[in-house]
């Protein structure tokens, strides 16, 4: 697998797992063996979304994920260009200089650069970084491009792939050393419009979270210690993932204030003709979204795939039974899938003749397509289908003439559903503190905990220091726009100052 | 100011020999200011050296300036063009490339339509890691020769230096067939057609913006199948596709045709391409679709049991298209005045300039523009609005022209009151491309507007074929050949050479074979270089 060479890299315990898993689903047909509870490293890499690659780290996205990653593209882009924001394309390469421009900037993402040290046979004078994100790649024009107040907003965003050569745990979609992800970079004239546009972008987060991941996010302000590296504040959609007890930073909008601005000297004559400087933004998500949807919603059956996002949205199973009209059957599935296709929705039927309808159910189950129709001998004399949910396994038998008109019901309700069960979820996590003795209980109990804290630097890195155990640190996921009401003379949970706000905290991916 | 920002001088990209980080100063351009409303974007720069004299690098700091015209100096007019409307920049690297909104978004358009093809052909999407083990590589001997002095290589990753060095994806060949090899085990599991949307990275030595770049963006599509016809019909149908988007979207006489087998993709068996002639009369191969055969799934033990129960190798193929294929656009369409864009794949199909001279005038016509920009929009029309206060509207006329929008809209008090709007084709200068007197009421408007799109699209691709077909030369003997290369054209003749003779044109003349052309004449014919009996005619060029 490694090659000739045979030189590999550490393998990490889910690259092993994950291997060893498939080994095992060539044996048992199906090998579900892993139940999400027990062992969600390994229940992850499964279903056709990812597969292993002898680079650790690094992932080939399978159709199945890939065709999720394309919907939320389509939603996101045409969002952004109704707020005037172009594409565009910047290298994948970045020179040292360049780079080390921003000094808080570079050490926050030096220890994760991958480097070309070579071309050919021949060593470049200088190695050339692989962009880890492309503020230093981007601004350096912006320089250039922007000269008087008219040249203000510039807005634009690119699609592309980053490099952050971590070595800590990677994990399929969640933390991989290479990943997709759109990354947006703004200026403007005024610090309003920055402010309001970080807003903006963190609310279509939110949606493509929400309406098409069906997972619950909150909106909220990083800490100091966990914002953008370079940046004024970070804004953050956080969710969180019961099994593990683990929060996961979802996507970030990032006002940059005019740091950068002041490094790469990106000046504009303003309406009196003075140099001023001007306030950026940057924004990013990633294909983590998929990994936090994966992992939201799977079950010990497997994948359950939001309608919205899902490539195949409804899968039609035939089910012949001895002598019954076979014909028919697969005539009504193909009739089926036609009807449902026209109206747009995604529908595949399987045909395959080398399997058994049980082994089907099972397939797609495994796959996390929301809605299964089944037709047999009877459907076919009653001209009904028969429609098995995958969030709830609920039943039903619909009429055939009113197919698609139930269909379309039906996804909505599996949409909806998803979402509200995985916000009762979470909600049933959320654990609000006011000690140290009661937040350390609450994390030991893989809780979201929601704390008064007195938001100073100090006291974040004391607690991360004091919760360092296997599992991880436990630090500030945000504090949620949507403060609770904080009682005049609140402590804080950790140092027993006054507190100024609500933070959520606990282990995170 | 921290003096140097760092950015690489020009002179760096047009003459790389050293991959020393450039300390120049970024050179702050300052496209157009200054500059009297009335000069002509066509008008060389008077009082500075003729573009002949000038080096290239002297050429691009000036981006400030007038366009070179294309007919005095075509490369100064490329570079001209594609600093001045905005398409790219130079990147911080050597031979790497900035693509700005307006040049993205043709790729876009490219996108959009293929990828449609693409899904109604079978294949899905996916995306493969950009980093592939040096000994992936080495597994198909004659792919790790074609490569190998082009590959970029890590060796240093949060760090620490790696065990083994990583190959940053000059094509994805051996990384697809190694997880092809894992997917693929029985009849059932063919054909397996996937594709993806990546960019990639060949360590080249001379770069010029969207022809020939460090990194660039492309498709790969990657198939799989049971048997050879199966992968043959792949692989034409690909080149077919190509060829229908580069007629039909850009307006590109492309010919289709079969690679030499010194000109063949190293590691397949046939290559297919489409040749493209580029303004300047050199080809340009824009697009390639290749037969695999069995190299890699030997090299690569990607292997099937097929319906008799019997291990087999599967049959590949491989096709893409890049970034180039917009240097492809530029090139092919263009005129003095600078780019003309195809309306199908043009980012912005009709710019609409209001003229007013009175501030009394001005809410009027603001007010008729906009209604006829939203009929258009809501049309589905691509359309943009110049209502910038600062610029004369003789300065956008030419700034648009400059930008190859299709089609302009002018209107002014006088079609205010008389409810209609002045129409110019880009494609056809001066008064003969302006019609007046277009009614401005929604219906009879977007009806004129489409239809005059058309005639642009369809007129761009005339003038292109009358072009190409006027500069292909049929030969029948070497000296013929030699003649039609140095007077600049392409040369089609009989051939049935060998490498040997091919590598000799190639060094006496410039020019290589660009393709076995699909269309054939069918009649016998005399090889023109050996004199034995050919069976098909080539084409040589000299080419990007």
């Amino acid at each position: 697998m490694a090659g000739p060479g045979g030189k590999k890299e550490k393998v990490d315990k889910a690259d092993k797992a994950g291997k060893k898993k498939k080994d095992l689903k060539k044996e048992t047909g199906l090998g579900l063996s892993v139940k999400k509870d027990e062992n969600f490293g390994e229940w992850f890499c499964k279903h056709e979304m990812i597969e292993y690659y002898d680079i650790s780290g690094c992932y080939i996205l399978r159709p199945w994920s890939m065709a999720i990653w394309e919907i939320m593209q389509i939603f996101f882009d045409a969002e952004i260009k109704k707020m005037k924001v172009k594409s565009c394309y910047c290298p994948l390469f970045v020179s040292p200089g360049v780079l080390e421009k921003e000094k808080d900037h570079i050490e926050g993402f030096a220890p994760e650069v991958a480097w070309v040290t070579k071309s050919g046979k021949h060593d470049l004078e200088v190695p050339i970084a692989i962009r880890p994100t492309s503020e230093t790649v981007m601004y350096p024009y912006y320089s250039k491009w922007i000269r008087g107040h008219r040249d203000l907003p510039l807005k634009l965003n690119q699609w592309c792939n980053v490099v952050r050569w971590e070595f800590s745990n990677p994990t399929p979609f969640i933390r991989s050393r290479e990943f997709l992800w759109q990354e947006g970079h703004t200026a403007f004239a005024t610090k309003e419009e920055a402010d309001e546009e970080v807003l903006q972008i963190l609310e279509l987060y939110r949606r493509i979270y929400e309406e098409y991941l069906a997972v619950p996010v909150v909106k909220g302000m990083k800490s100091e210690n966990e914002k953008f590296a370079g940046g004024l504040y970070t804004t953050s959609v956080e969710a969180f993932i019961p099994n593990t007890g683990r929060g996961v930073q979802g996507a970030t909008s990032h006002c940059l204030g005019q740091n950068f601005a002041k490094m790469f000297e990106i000046n504009y004559e303003n309406e009196k003709g003075e140099t001023a400087m001007v306030w950026q933004n940057s924004w990013a998500y990633s294909t983590r979204t998929i990994g936090v949807m994966i992992m939201t919603h799977g079950d010990d059956k497997g994948l359950v795939l939001p309608p919205k996002v899902a490539s195949v949205q409804v899968v039609v199973i035939p089910v012949p039974y001895k002598d019954a009209n076979t014909q028919g059957i697969f005539d009504a599935c193909v009739a089926t899938v036609a009807a449902l296709e026209k109206a747009g929705i995604r529908a595949e039927a399987d045909l395959r003749d080398n399997y058994s309808p049980g082994w089907k159910y099972s397939n797609w189950e495994m796959k996390g397509v929301p809605l299964r129709i089944e037709i047999g001998p009877r459907d076919l004399e009653n001209k009904q289908v028969r429609t098995v949910r995958r969030d709830n396994g609920v039943k039903e038998d619909i009429p055939s003439e009113s197919l698609v008109e139930h269909v379309e019901k039906l996804l909505g309700e599996i949409q909806q559903n998803m979402f509200q069960v995985a916000k009762q979820k979470r909600e049933a996590c959320v654990e609000e503190v006011k000690t140290w003795d009661e937040f350390t209980e609450a994390l030991n109990k893989k809780k979201l905990i929601l704390a008064p804290w007195c938001d100073e630097e100090e006291v974040e890195r004391d607690v991360k220091a004091r919760t360092k155990g296997e599992t991880g640190a436990a630090k500030t996921l945000c504090s949620p726009f949507e403060q609770p009401e904080l009682p005049q003379g609140t402590l804080c949970f950790a140092s027993g100052k006054p507190a100024t706000k609500w933070t959520y905290w606990g282990r995170s991916y | 100011m921290g003096a140097s920002l760092r950015l690489p001088s020009l002179t760096s990209l047009l003459f790389p020999a050293t991959t020393r980080y450039p300390s120049s100063s970024l050179r702050r351009t300052c496209f157009l200011r200054n500059r009297p409303a009335s000069s002509g974007f066509a008008t060389a720069p008077s009082g500075t050296a003729s573009p002949e004299t000038k080096s290239d690098a002297e050429r691009l700091r000036s981006s400030d300036q007038a366009v070179t015209p294309r007919s005095k100096d075509f490369n100064a007019w490329y570079l001209d063009i594609i600093a001045s409307a905005e398409l790219a920049d130079y990147g911080p690297v050597r031979g790497t490339m900035v693509i700005r909104p307006y040049g993205y978004a043709i790729w876009e358009a490219i996108q959009e339509y293929l990828n449609v093809k693409f899904k109604e052909t079978g294949h899905s999407n996916m995306y493969f890691p950009q980093f592939i083990p040096y000994s992936f590589i080495e597994k198909e001997a004659s792919h790790v020769e074609g490569f190998s002095p082009e590959l970029a290589l890590v060796t240093v990753g949060g760090g620490k230096e790696l065990e083994e060095k990583l190959v940053v994806r000059p094509t994805s060949e051996t990384i697809v067939n190694h997880m092809f090899t894992q997917w693929i085990h029985s009849y059932r599991d063919l054909p397996l057609m996937i594709n993806q949307w990546a960019n990639v990275t060949r360590w080249e030595l001379r770069t010029k913006p969207f022809i020939r770049t460090l990194e660039f963006l492309w498709q790969e599509g990657h198939t799989a199948h049971a048997t050879p016809e199966e992968a043959e019909k792949e692989a034409k149908q690909m080149i077919d596709i190509y060829t229908r988007f580069a007629f039909e979207e850009t307006a590109i006489p492309v010919i289709a045709g079969r690679k030499s087998r010194l000109e063949t993709f190293a590691g397949a068996d046939i290559t297919y391409t489409i040749e493209a002639m580029m303004g300047d009369r050199k080809a340009l191969q824009a697009g390639t679709s290749h037969n695999l055969g069995q190299n890699f799934s030997r090299a690569f033990e990607t292997q099937f049991q097929d319906e008799n129960g019997e291990r087999q190798h599967v049959w590949q193929t491989s096709w893409a298209v890049s970034t180039r294929f917009v240097g492809g656009i530029i090139m092919t369409h263009g005129d003095d005045t600078g780019l003309m864009l195809p309306p199908k794949i043009a980012p912005i199909q009709v710019v609409i300039v209001p003229i007013w001279k009175k501030d009394t005038e001005k809410t009027g016509v603001l007010t008729a523009a906009t209604s006829v920009k939203e009929a258009l929009h809501t049309a589905g029309i691509r359309v943009k609005l110049d209502d910038a206060e600062q610029k004369t509207p003789g300065w956008k006329f030419n700034f648009w022209e400059m930008k190859g929008v299709p089609l302009r809209i002018e209107i002014g008090p006088r079609d205010v009151s008389s409810n209609c709007v002045v129409v110019s084709r880009r494609d056809i200068p001066g008064k003969a491309g302006k019609v007046f007197g277009i009614s401005m009421e929604p219906s009879t408007l977007v009806a004129y507007v489409k239809e005059k799109l058309e005639e642009v699209q369809s007129s761009l691709l005339e003038k292109a074929v009358t072009f190409r077909d006027s500069n292909i030369v049929d030969v029948n003997s070497y000296d013929e050949l030699k003649e039609a290369i140095s007077s600049g054209k392409w040369a089609r003749g009989p051939w049935c050479g060998s490498d040997s003779d091919e590598q000799r044109v190639k060094e006496e003349t410039g020019a290589t074979i660009r393709c076995f052309p699909f269309e054939q004449t069918g009649e016998a014919k005399t090889c023109l270089m050996t004199g034995n009996s050919a069976e098909e005619v080539a084409i040589f060029a000299k080419s990007y």
